[in-house]
């Protein structure tokens, strides 16, 4: 099988498990937003359009700014027309109502949350995923991250179900079938990869390993369609909740037994002037801008601990499986030892400088101020080239020295070998050997890598593909 | 100036060029007779280097003890054979006080282990207790003969050969005796191309006996503590620990890495850095030794054994999960 049929495949898959995760999330706010008046499949169709025609895009020779013009401008004209066939299907299509339909809603944002701006954010996110999918390369890496992102919402979704008291029973059979194909997706990527859990001679046999691996996923649906049932879920939630609610009054309790302030007695002669009654007759009275960043704060708290609880937990459920998995015989364990926290992260760093426009080190500071200004710019150079590297769909994995991931690179981008041989070679020296390089010489690492970061990788490793074949 | 940043003038000011000119000269004198296995033989460098001992093992007819002879010529320092068969006693390798009728005394007469470079043919085929006299002489450089203890020569080295095939008459070396040993390096066969220059180099004669000597034994031993100067930074010395660590704890693996093993793989990290021109070592110093280092210090499960795991495998599988110190 040819790789642009594994890419395709690989990419199919990945759009069912993400409108699956949509399906949940979305239906919720659907249901708690529009009352329920949108069509969540509907509005789902804009994942595999939006990775269409960015996939088109991204084959054509355009410049990059051209190309995220494009793309982010047919998003705005699908928009409209997905207000018009969601909200306004009644109206004729030369009635200009349903087109000033979204700039009121945008106009009263602040006092009302409208479908109009549902379909607004919600098609904006969901065509950032159908471009990320056309743009990146799907890997095995990229299979276990998102059965991890798509696991955190739907654990989060059903949560706020429960809390909410929202139905639930309609939305099993989608978590399952979530579930289905980000083992698929997996088994498929790793197979692909050619690396893992089969050794020996077993490794070429893709075709063999696709079939067993479907095979297996087929067969654990089946068991998990059989177990799961949308009861024993709500039992689940139900004593989640029930704990919440425990904490919550135990909370309580302790507020409880802070003591409120004695009035202090008045000297003979004066008398209280009269006063009506407080609104709010609380243990302690604060200014309602106080109280407001007080409850902003608290609320920030909450949701950070939830949060942290959940990851947490996923991740303790996942080092469960992989040490389940070790102790079966002839099974071979990945190490994804902090993979979720990864994760995580770079979702947040990601979300952060997509808002802000500037890129958030989560990464812990280096004591830069103990090393010699020079070698902190080439490993600054060096940050940067491995950011360049990921966004490029080729990360450094954990275990490549810098070397070896210079050659990983090399290989995709031939014509930039030397200019990626000159960084690592200088991170090299300066990160093992303390070696800080000369002025000129870091005045020329640094245009090297300006030129080098003017290429993109996937491109070119197309590029090669094809005229290799 | 900081801390570093004086650290960092240093190690500029550590040249190793010597030794990168003497293992360039090395190489290309041990290629006149051995033909490609360049890895292997750079590893034999690297064993100089450190003073370390060398286990070479191997199907026979590979070039095993070829090897062990031509870096020993290659090296102008003394060298002696030892070939070990199942009747060699202790005495054999440390030597014996004898009674020297003419002076009515008891003299020492040092065995074959009083050599810069021994070469201890087939070292399994000698029994547990011969196998243990090379204990102290290649952990101490020294040996104790009737209550007498002897300094070795410096540099010391120990090239041993054994045939993991055979069983029948060999006795397995104790995990002890195997720990000593720095490096354990296989040969393999040559390629087509490599078997084909072997026929036509051996046709007039055997390149070995013209072979000269191009490290002398004073200069090898200068060599040696410059590669103990070479830098290794704060978190490859933990990426090292790390790995002799993971090995401790795999599934399949009974018996782990010893410190011993942490200290050679630093070593070996330190010469290979040296040998190849740099005066500080980098991760891949480390990765390029650890399989040789570490290999036949560990022991396998049964289990895992039954499943064909190999020591080396696992060793490749530990390299390939633990993150290596990048930024």
């Amino acid at each position: 099988m040819k790789a642009d049929w594994r890419a395709g495949i690989l990419a199919a898959i990945f759009i069912v498990m993400e409108g699956c995760w949509l399906y949940v999330f979305m239906s919720l706010l659907n249901s708690r937003v529009a009352e329920g008046r949108l069509s969540v499949w509907g509005l789902l169709l804009v994942l595999p359009l939006a990775f269409a025609i960015n996939s088109l895009l991204f084959r054509l020779r355009w410049p990059a700014l051209a190309r995220h013009a494009v793309s982010w401008l047919s998003w705005a004209a699908a928009v409209p027309v997905l207000v018009k066939i969601q909200l306004f299907n009644s109206l004729d299509w030369l009635d200009v109502a349903w087109l000033l339909a979204l700039p009121e809603a945008l106009g009263q944002i602040l006092y009302t949350f409208r479908p109009e701006l549902l379909i607004l954010i919600g098609s904006a996110i969901i065509w950032w995923l159908g471009r990320r999918l056309a743009i990146h390369q799907i890997d095995f890496a990229a299979s276990v991250g998102e059965l991890q992102f798509g696991l955190a919402i739907l654990a989060l979704t059903f949560l706020l179900r429960s809390w909410l008291d929202v139905d639930l029973a309609h939305q099993v059979p989608v978590s399952v079938t979530f579930f289905l194909f980000a083992l698929l997706g997996v088994s498929v990527a790793h197979t692909y990869e050619g690396a893992g859990w089969l050794s020996g001679t077993d490794r070429g046999q893709w075709s063999g390993l696709l079939i067993v691996s479907i095979g297996l996923v087929v067969l654990l649906g089946a068991l998990l369609v059989v177990a799961v049932s949308p009861e024993m879920i709500a039992a689940v939630l139900s004593v989640i909740k029930r704990i919440w609610e425990f904490i919550l009054k135990v909370i309580m309790f302790l507020v409880s037994l802070i003591p409120e302030p004695e009035p202090a007695e008045l000297p003979p002669g004066l008398q209280m002037p009269e006063m009506g009654a407080p609104e709010d007759s609380g243990w302690l009275v604060m200014p309602e801008s106080l109280r407001n960043i007080l409850r902003l704060g608290w609320n920030i708290l909450v949701l950070g601990s939830i949060l942290f609880a959940l990851g947490r937990l996923l991740t303790q459920m996942f080092d469960w499986l992989r040490r389940r998995l070790a102790s079966t015989a002839g099974a071979e364990v990945e190490p994804l030892r902090g993979a979720f926290r990864f994760d995580l992260l770079r979702l947040l760093r990601g979300i952060l400088s997509k808002l802000f426009g500037f890129r958030l080190s989560l990464r812990p500071r280096q004591r830069s101020g103990s090393i010699v200004p020079e070698v902190a710019s080439v490993r600054q150079i060096y940050r940067q080239l491995l950011e360049w590297g990921a966004a490029g769909g080729h990360p450094r994995q954990v275990s490549q020295t810098p070397d070896e991931y210079s050659s990983v690179l090399s290989r995709l981008l031939p014509e930039a070998g030397l200019a990626l041989d000159s960084i690592t070679r200088h991170y090299v020296s300066s990160r093992y050997g303390l070696l800080a390089p000369a002025g000129a010489e870091l005045e020329q690492l640094r245009q090297r890598w300006c030129e080098l970061k003017q290429n993109r990788i996937k491109e070119q490793a197309r590029v090669h593909c094809k005229q290799e074949v | 100036m900081d801390k570093i940043a004086r650290q960092g003038m240093e190690r500029g000011n550590l040249d190793v060029s010597a030794i990168g000119q003497a293992a360039a000269g090395f190489l290309d004198n041990v290629g006149k007779v051995i033909v490609g296995k360049r890895d292997v033989v750079e590893l034999v460098l690297v064993a100089l280097l450190c003073e370390g001992h060398v286990l070479i093992e191997d199907v026979p007819g590979t070039g095993k003890t070829m090897l062990a002879k031509t870096t020993a010529r290659s090296l102008g320092c003394s060298f002696k054979r030892i070939q070990f068969t199942p009747d060699l006693l202790p005495s054999d390798v440390t030597g014996i006080h004898y009674f020297n009728q003419k002076t009515s005394e008891f003299q020492f007469r040092p065995g074959p282990i009083m050599a810069n470079v021994v070469l201890a043919d087939e070292v399994n085929r000698a029994t547990p207790r011969t196998q243990s006299c090379l204990l102290e002489c290649m952990q101490e450089q020294q040996v104790t003969v009737d209550l007498e203890t002897v300094q070795l020569p410096r540099p010391f080295l120990v090239i041993a050969t054994q045939n993991p095939i055979e069983l029948e008459g060999t006795f397995s070396l104790p995990e002890a005796q195997l720990d000593r040993f720095l490096l354990r390096l296989k040969l393999g066969y040559p390629s087509e191309d490599e078997e084909l220059a072997i026929l036509s180099r051996f046709k007039q004669g055997n390149p070995l006996d013209s072979l000269p000597s191009v490290i002398a034994s004073a200069e090898l031993r200068e060599l040696q503590k410059v590669c103990r100067q070479v830098y290794i930074e704060a978190s490859v010395l933990s990426y090292i620990t790390s790995i002799t660590r993971a090995t401790r704890t795999h599934p399949d693996i009974s018996l782990g890495a010893s410190p011993r093993a942490s200290l050679g793989l630093s070593l070996a990290s330190q010469a290979l850095a040296a040998a190849r021109g740099r005066n500080y070592v980098i991760p891949d110093d480390v990765k390029h030794v650890a399989i040789p280092v570490l290999a036949h210090r560990l022991i396998l499960k049964t289990e895992a054994r039954l499943r064909d795991r190999a020591v080396e495998q696992l060793v490749a599988e530990i390299l390939s999960a633990l993150p290596v110190p990048v930024e």
